[in-house]
Order: C-alpha cells, then structure tokens, then sequence
C-alpha cells in the first residue's frame, strides 16, 4: 500500500498531500515528520537525487524537483525499491507537466494537471500507470498510443 | 498550509505570485455556482475544479451541506461535452465521496459513460463507480465490470482489476465470482494489466493454499512481463516455500526460479530476489552466496535507494548468518561516509555484528569519527549495536567501555545519554572485571550530568555497586559534590547513597557521618529529612531500628510491599492523627491486565530495570508466599516458575499457574482472572487431582474470597514432597466456584450465587523446575575450576530430528539451564555442535554440563554425549537421569 505522497515547497508548507489508509489523526504526525525529514536532508541535494528511509516497517523515499519536495510513503509490497519507482512516474510527470523542474508558481499553476496524473499513478495505495507518455494522454482523456 | 509568497523581486513579479493567493473556502464555493449556468463555460469551470482541489489537498474540510452543494452542481457538468472538463469532474467526484443517497444522482450518467464507445470514459467510469459503489449497485455493474478486465485497452483492464483489488475488501464474493476473466488478463500481453491481474487473482486465492502454489507454478513457467509484476510472484514464491514447511529435496523448482531471477535485468526484480532466498528457512551458506553477491554489488550502487536497500539487507542476513556477510565487510566499511546517514548507521551496525574480535579496535576507531556527525537517534542503534558486540566478546570490554565513556562526554539529548548509561550499567552488571572502570565513568558523567532523572538512576546503582568495590572511599567525592552542586532530587539521592556506603563499609561509617550531618542543614527539606533519618537509623539509639541486619534490610531490603498497592493505599489516606501504616497496605500482587503484558519491552534495559529484573518478581513472590502463615514456614524459596497458562485466550476465566519450588514443598499459585462484567466470582478455589504425581501430598489451600470482574486474584495450594528430591507429576486441574450476578447499571451482585465449576488444563512438575538459570561468564575457567571429581560423561541416541537446532533446544528446555556464549544457536546445516550450559540444582549446588551433538546426514538420527561437573556427584548423576528419563 502507498501510505501517503505529499509535495511541499521549500519552506515547507504543504502542496498535495493525498494518504491512503493512514487514520484521520495520524496525518498531522505524518505531514510534520516528512517535512521535517526534507528539511533535514534535502538542503544541496540534486533534482531527482532520491532519499531513503524507513520506520519500523514503513519506507519512505523522497526527493526536490525544482522548488517542490515530494515524498511517497509506503508499506508491505510497496518497499524502497517500488516506491523509488512510485516516485521515478511521479516525477517524470510533473515535470512533463510542467515542461521543466518547477518552481513554485509554476506547479501551483499547473496544479489542475498534476492532481489528475497523481490519479492516473496512484489509485487509493495502489500503483496503476507508470509511463508519462501514457499518463499525458490519459488526463487528456486519450486512449494509451500502444492500443 | 500553504502561505501565499511574499513578493521577492519586483522584476519577476509574475513568477512570485501563487495563483491560489488568498484563496477562501467560501469564496471559492460561490465561484462553484457557475457549474448551474445555463451555458457552461469549461475552461472557467476547470479552474474552480482546480480550486476545490487545492483546498481538500490543503486539508480543508467541507460540511456536510457544502459538500453536498458541490457535488450536486458538478453533477450538472457531465451535459458538457468538454473532455478536459469532464476529465476533472472523474477526479473532482472520487475526491468528494458523495454519500450513499447522493451517489444515486450521478450513477445513471457514469452508467451511461461505463457503455460509451470512448474508452477512456469507459475506465473513468468504472474507477468512479467504484469508489462510490455499495453492495447493491455493484451487483448492476458486475456485467460491465467483468467485460472490463478482458477489455482490449489495457487502461480499461487495469481500472478493472484495480477496482477490484479495492472492491475485494467490501465486496469479497462478488469480486470472487471474476476469477476467470482475471485469470485471462494474467496473460495479457500488456505489462501493468498482467501485474493487476497477478495482484487480484493471488488476493482472491490467498486463503487457498493448493490454488497458490498452482499460481506460482504456472506463472513461474510462464512469461512475466513487468518487473512489478516479477517481484510479486516473487513474493509469492518465497510464501509457498515457507508454506510448504520441508526443506525442499532433489528437485526444487521454487528455487531454482528465485535464483533465476538473481540474474535479471531489472534491479528491482534482482534485489527482490536476493532478500527472497536471504529470508529462506533454513538457507544453506550456498544458497546464500549468490544472492549476498548481488546484494554486494548493490553495496557500491550509484543509487541511494539500491545501496540502502542492499545494506538494510544485509543487516538482517548478519544476526542469523554473520559469517556469509564478512564478505561484503570492505563495501560496508567505505559506506560508513556515506551522505545518507541510514545507509551509514545500517552499515556500521552490520559491521558490529559481523566483526571479529580482532577487527573491534580497528572499528571503533572508525566509529569515533562517525559518531559526530549523526543524529541522536542513529547513534543510539550505534550504542545498542555496541552493547551486543561488548556481551559477545567480553575481553574487548576495555576499548568499547571506554569508547562509550566517551561519547558520554559529547552533547546529546536524553534518550542518547539514557542509552549509553544503559549500556554501561548492563556492562558493569554482565562482565565482572569491567565493574571498577565503569562505575568511575558514571561517576565522571554526574559530574556534569544536566538530566535528573540520569543523576538520580546512577546514584541509585552507585549505592548498590560501590560499597562491594575494593575502594569505595574514591566514589564518596563524587557523590558529596552533588549534595553541594545539584537540584534537591539529585541531592536527595545523593543522601540515599552515602547512607548506603556508611552501612555498608564500617570504615568509612564515621566520615559519612560527618556529610550526613553537614546536610542536615539544607534548604530542601526533603534532603533534610532523609539525612536525619539516616543518621539515626545508622548511629541512632536502637528507637528507629535495632541490629546492623534490620539498618541493612532498611536501606536496602525491596518494600515488602507492591508499589501500585503503597500508591492506591497512600491516595486513600486521609490526614489525621492517625499516623499512615505501611502494614495496611495489601501485599497481594495484582497480576498486570494482559493488555500491559503485551506492551512491555523486551529488550534488555539498564538502570530503567535494576539488576533484580527477574529477581524483583522472585522478591515479591516471596514477599508475597511469606505473608501467607499456612506458607510461612516453608524455609527459602528457591525457584519460582514463569506463568504457565492453563486456559485457551480469551475464555471466560483466565487463569494461569507459578510452579513455586521449595525445598520440600510445591507451592502453586493460580493467578485468575474473570473476564464476565455481569459475574462476581466467590470462594474461588482450585481443585486438584495428584493421583498422577504420587510424591506429592496436599498439605494447605487458601482460596479467594471474591474476584469480580477484570481485577485479578489469587487462590494458593501447597504440596508437600520429599525433601530435596526433584520429584515430578502431573496435576489436573478445576476451577470451583460460587457465581453471583451482577447488575450492569448499578454494578450490585445478587445475594444469591450459584455453585459451579470450570474445568483447566493439567499442570506438570517437572524436573527443569527444580534447576536455576544462573549464568557464568567464562563457562571454560568455570568448567576447570569445577573440576572432574563429580564429572558424569554418557552417551545418549536423540533418534531422528529435523536438524540440530530442533535437537539442541529440546535438551536445554529439559534441562531448563541456562545457555551460556551463545552456544545455544547452531550454525545452519552443521553436522555437529557444542553447547555449555550452567546452573543451579536444588539445594544450592552449581552444576555446569557441556554438550557435544552429531547428526547422521542420511538418517537424520541424532547423538548426543552428555558431560556434567558439578559441586555432587549425586547431583550430577541426577541430570543423567532426567536426560536419560526425558
């Protein structure tokens, strides 16, 4: 299951965050630890380099795209390695999205955009497209080319 | 929240600016009304859409009636024919999860997208109907939905098979009725559809384990186009070997697959495989290699993730199999600079484990370097880390002990200096020579200890340890300076500590009187009142106690009362003239509920769990069995057993047994608890049957007034049996009592009860009840010390077992000593094996037995040689007996 993706700019505040299976009251804890994990270790990091962790058994990779953090969260199946993938779709599709890295204004002005990919990635915890190529044409309600 | 920015440049104004600056929830719900004009304008709708979404994405919540608004005006929007609109008004909806009676305005229009020729309005569809769906309208669909997962597109398959996964959870025997179209999708060439339909067909198998296995057997022989979709045949792959519970022989194609799958071109799939076969079962050193080769490789991966996923790895593989991983050692060495600090922390902890003693000083010079520049909460794995390997080779004990002195000395937050002080202490507490430079390492850190709760703990043990030193006058500076340095808790403790040193060294008794009666004038008045005491109990007249024993069970004997008990009694008590009794207090230890049980800790702890751990249990048993007259006569009491449970969880009573062994009588006491809120249990006894045990006769009980609901009692039976004969039997068990009921609401139980009785499950004695665990630490010096004038060798057959391991712990639980070097763990798939273990037998006689086990390859039959030393031949003639008779 992937528990949360969350994008947050450089000072921390919060841009998306969508969980999955992660109670009400748990969230806050969640969003402050991530953010606090970015703000620790994401200074002078590369686009795209990505970070890893894990809690008890749950596993959290994350990574800077421009002026945006985005961190995937998961547990069970979705270990470092699928969410290192999880995070790979979600990046490619932002920035295709966005036509570059982002800065803030930038991803808020194509937040529309962005909010449908994270539908087409991730389904409520579950993986469910991976090629950007695909995912442009799928928001834009255009059958996969290969078909 | 997101904050709107503030304006940095007034050349790049455009860029500054958030489109969503000084959004509101209200304002943008009145923007929503343009979804009811008459003519929708779609790209104005988009952007409220956009603004909605920002604002649940922000954590904003909308009402009931909000929502509800929202959800009615974006119905409207399926007139427009608008793709990207539409697009939007999908996720917009998923988003609001409309309620079960709302859902019914928007069903027929998703209906008729779920038919369209579109196919992309067809896997929209089917994904929003299904989040939305209930039970009954599921069934409308299921047609559509089964069409969907053998759809020629594949993004119409996979919104099927992913709704089903989702819908699997509420909906199982719909979901299950699909099986054979997802069985047709599996061999779908399209690679997420096929890694959809492998996740869903093994979700609806999963409770059928023949049906996996035949899973994993075809896919195994099949393609498997997608590495996600590898992994997770990979996955259940390693499910069914465990499963399958025999190690497989000749032929094993399960795997063969998994180190296939090692030379894969994906790393995902390589890496799962690797950890696969590393979390095999009984996982031979060869079977290991190829897949700790791999895992090597990752080690120097220009990937963060592959790096730390390889070491995380390794890390497990190093606490069963060390020696496998000694080989990837250089790898791991060189990722101790690396900048991701968990890839670091995991790297060093596996060198720790793997290490051997001769490469402890060369690490933990690497360490030191590393220490500083980690956060607290890493360098406490460090410490633990460091405890282990310290317990393991206990003549390093100088270069770790001194190493953990001097990050004592660094700054840190609580629970990092919490954990090195632990680590001393247990230091201190296992080696023997280690106590002397230990203490005066704790001694230094109160020296400049900003913590309390720390100051307190050490003075607490100082006082314990440091009269048994050869000089304990060194340790009395450090602590009188607290008396002078420190807050009034850390001074009172201080007090508590040189009491301790005054009764305990004659020699030093006057001077301590001296600093005692300095603190007399203290401005706390905490501090005043303890020295007062002290000074009178250790030089006073005789009025507060009478001998040096009664001065040294005072400061030092356990409160022969349990604390919870002091605690609830001193709530109660209400100021009067009446001075409070401390023998009012009752001593009956109330069993803790399960529930604390369960939350307890199981690692070992330092100062948190004095060195009585254990042994403050066996106290308050027999603090407890003393207060009892029928008990009291029944001289020391030399073993008390662990809980064993005589009722299955959760029945209605709760009841479980300590086997408490005396020299010539058995003690059992039944801990019950009654778990009915509408009973109230009376005169609650158990009667037992101990025409199985023909050495034992009954000779007291004490049953148990009243056990109401959740609030646990105890009801005692007393054996006699001869005296210092480790004699064993079989006792059946009933519980007999009186019910009464009990009223819900005012909680008052009927005058009336009825008799009944409730039957256990039978209780041993056996004869590893009658032999302590008592550790040694050098089992070899110990062994030759001992020496062979009572030294028994035999041989024995075990017959056949599953391997050594199985062998090695049947002999120790009969036996019921103590496993000393880690000898109980055996090596995996080794041939033959020694284990040490140590003890003490009934009557206070030390005995230590050395092991030697073979197992035959072929026949798999076990032999065991059996040599006992002891302080009696007798004693030692009596552990071949129970070997020879178990």
């Amino acid at each position: 299951m992937i528990l949360a993706v969350l994008f947050a700019n450089s000072e921390g505040n919060i841009l998306v965050e969508r969980f999955n299976g992660v109670p009400a009251e748990e969230r806050l804890h969640w969003r402050s630890f991530l953010v606090k994990l970015g703000a620790d270790n994401l200074r002078g990091v590369k686009n795209e380099e990505l970070l890893v962790a894990c809690h008890k058994s749950v596993y959290i990779v994350y990574t800077v795209l421009g002026d945006v953090s985005i961190y995937v969260v998961g547990k069970d199946e979705y270990d470092e390695l699928a969410l290192s993938e999880v995070i790979f779709v979600i990046t490619s599709a932002v920035k295709d999205v966005c036509g570059k890295p982002p800065t803030e204004r930038l991803f808020l002005d194509k937040y529309g955009r962005i909010c449908l990919c994270l539908d087409e990635i991730v389904w409520k915890g579950l993986l469910e497209n991976t090629e950007k190529d695909r995912i442009k044409r799928l928001i834009r309600l255009k059958p996969p080319t290969e078909f | 929240m997101a904050q709107p920015l503030v304006k940095k440049d007034d050349d790049r104004d455009d860029e500054e600016y958030s489109p969503f600056l000084g959004i509101e929830k209200g304002a943008v719900l009145q923007e929503a009304r343009v979804f009811n004009d008459p003519q929708l304008d779609a790209r104005r709708c988009s952007q409220v859409i956009t603004k909605l979404l920002y604002l649940l994405n922000q954590g904003e919540s909308f009402t009931k009636v909000e929502a509800t608004e929202v959800f009615f005006s974006v119905t409207k929007l399926f007139q427009s024919r608008d793709i990207g609109l539409r697009r939007m008004v999908y996720l917009i909806i998923k988003e609001l999860s409309p309620s079960a009676d709302e859902v019914i305005i928007v069903t027929s229009s998703l209906m008729k997208d779920m038919n369209s020729k579109t196919d992309m309005y067809r896997a929209n569809a089917i994904r929003v109907l299904c989040r939305i769906t209930d039970g009954t309208l599921l069934t409308q669909i299921e047609r559509y939905l089964k069409q969907a997962i053998v759809d020629k597109n594949p993004v119409v398959a996979s919104a099927a098979l992913v709704s089903g996964i989702h819908l699997l959870q509420t909906n199982p025997e719909i979901v299950k009725r699909w099986s054979n179209e997802v069985q047709d999708a599996v061999q779908s060439r399209a690679a997420l559809v096929q890694f959809h339909a492998v996740a869903l067909l093994h979700q609806i198998r999963q409770n059928d384990r023949l049906a996996v296995s035949k899973l994993v057997t075809s896919l195994t022989r099949g393609t498997v186009r997608s590495p996600l979709a590898q992994c997770l045949l990979i996955r259940y792959t390693s499910q069914v070997i465990r499963e399958s519970g025999n190690v497989q022989t000749g032929d094993r194609p399960f795997y063969d697959y998994l180190e296939g799958c090692l030379r894969h071109k994906s790393e995902m799939v390589i890496f799962e495989a690797a950890r696969a076969i590393t979390e095999l079962h009984g996982v031979t050193p060869r079977e290991l290699t190829p897949a700790i080769t791999v895992l090597q490789l990752f080690l120097s991966s220009s990937k963060p993730v592959l790096r730390f996923a390889a070491v995380r790895t390794l890390n497990k593989v190093a606490m069963t199999h060390p020696v496998p991983v000694t080989n990837c050692n250089i790898d791991m060495e060189s990722l101790i600079s690396d900048q991701n600090r968990s890839i670091a922390t995991l790297a060093i902890t596996t060198l720790l484990k793997t290490g051997n003693e001769s490469s402890v000083d060369r690490l933990m010079k690497q360490i030191t370097n590393f220490m500083s520049d980690i956060a607290d909460e890493f360098k406490i794995v460090v410490v633990e880390a460091i405890r282990s390997l310290c317990l393991k080779f206990p003549l390093k004990f100088r270069a770790l002990m001194n190493f953990l002195s001097n990050i004592l000395r660094e700054e840190g937050g609580f629970e990092y200096k919490k954990a090195i002080v632990d680590s001393i202490v247990i230091l201190i507490r296992d080696i023997p020579d280690a106590k002397e430079s230990g203490l005066l390492h704790l001694c230094e850190f109160i020296e400049d200890c900003e913590f309390t709760y720390l100051s307190t703990q050490i003075l607490h043990f100082l006082g314990i340890e440091g009269p048994k030193t050869s000089d304990p006058s060194k340790y009395i500076r450090y602590i009188y300076n607290r008396v002078h340095l420190e807050n009034a808790t850390v001074r009172a403790s201080a007090v508590s500590t040189l009491a301790k040193f005054g009764a305990l060294v004659d020699s030093l008794k006057p001077r301590v009187f001296i600093l005692l009666r300095r603190c007399l004038f203290d401005s706390d008045d905490e501090v005043r009142d303890r020295a007062t005491l002290y000074l009178n109990t250790l030089g006073g007249d005789g009025s507060v106690v009478e001998t040096d024993n009664d001065v040294k069970d005072f400061l030092f004997g356990s409160l022969d009362v349990p604390l919870v008990n002091l605690e609830a009694s001193l709530k109660n008590y209400e100021a009067s003239e009446e001075p409070f009794d401390i023998k009012s207090v009752p001593k009956e230890v109330k069993s803790q509920p399960l529930a604390e049980k369960k939350a307890q800790s199981k690692k070992p702890t330092g100062l948190g769990a004095p060195p009585t751990g254990p042994a403050s249990t066996v106290d308050a048993y027999e603090t407890l069995l003393s207060s009892i007259p029928e008990f009291s006569n029944f001289g020391k009491l030399f073993k008390s057993s662990a809980p064993v449970e005589l009722t299955e969880p959760e029945t209605e009573y709760a009841v479980n047994v300590v086997k408490h062994i005396f020299d010539s009588h058995v003690v059992f006491q039944y801990n019950c608890t009654n778990t009915i809120p509408e009973q109230l249990l009376e005169d609650v006894i158990v009667v037992v049957d101990a025409s199985e045990a023909e050495e034992f006769s009954e000779v007291a009980s004490r049953s148990l007034r009243s056990l109401p609901y959740d609030t646990p009692g105890q009801t005692f039976l007393a054996f006699e049996k001869p005296e210092g004969v480790p004699a064993v039997g079989k006792f059946t068990n009933l519980l007999r009592f009186i019910v009464k009921e009990v009223d819900p609401t005012t909680g008052e139980a009927e005058e009336d009860g009825v008799e009944d009785e409730y039957q256990l499950e039978d209780l041993e004695v056996v004869a590893a009840d009658y032999i302590l665990k008592v550790p040694v630490f050098n089992f070899k010096n110990a062994w030759e010390s001992m020496g062979a004038d009572f030294e028994r060798v035999d041989e024995y057959g075990l017959g056949p077992r599953e391997n050594l391991t199985e062998a090695v712990n049947a002999v120790i639980s009969l036996l019921g000593m103590q496993p000393c070097e880690g000898t109980e763990v055996v090596a995996s798939n080794s041939r033959s094996h020694t284990c040490v273990l140590s003890g003490v037998y009934i009557g206070n006689v030390k005995v230590l037995v050395r092991l030697l086990f073979g197992i035959d390859s072929s026949s798999k039959e076990v032999a065991m040689k059996l040599a006992v030393r002891s302080e009696d031949g007798a004693v030692s003639d009596a552990i071949h007996e129970i070997v020879a008779s178990g």
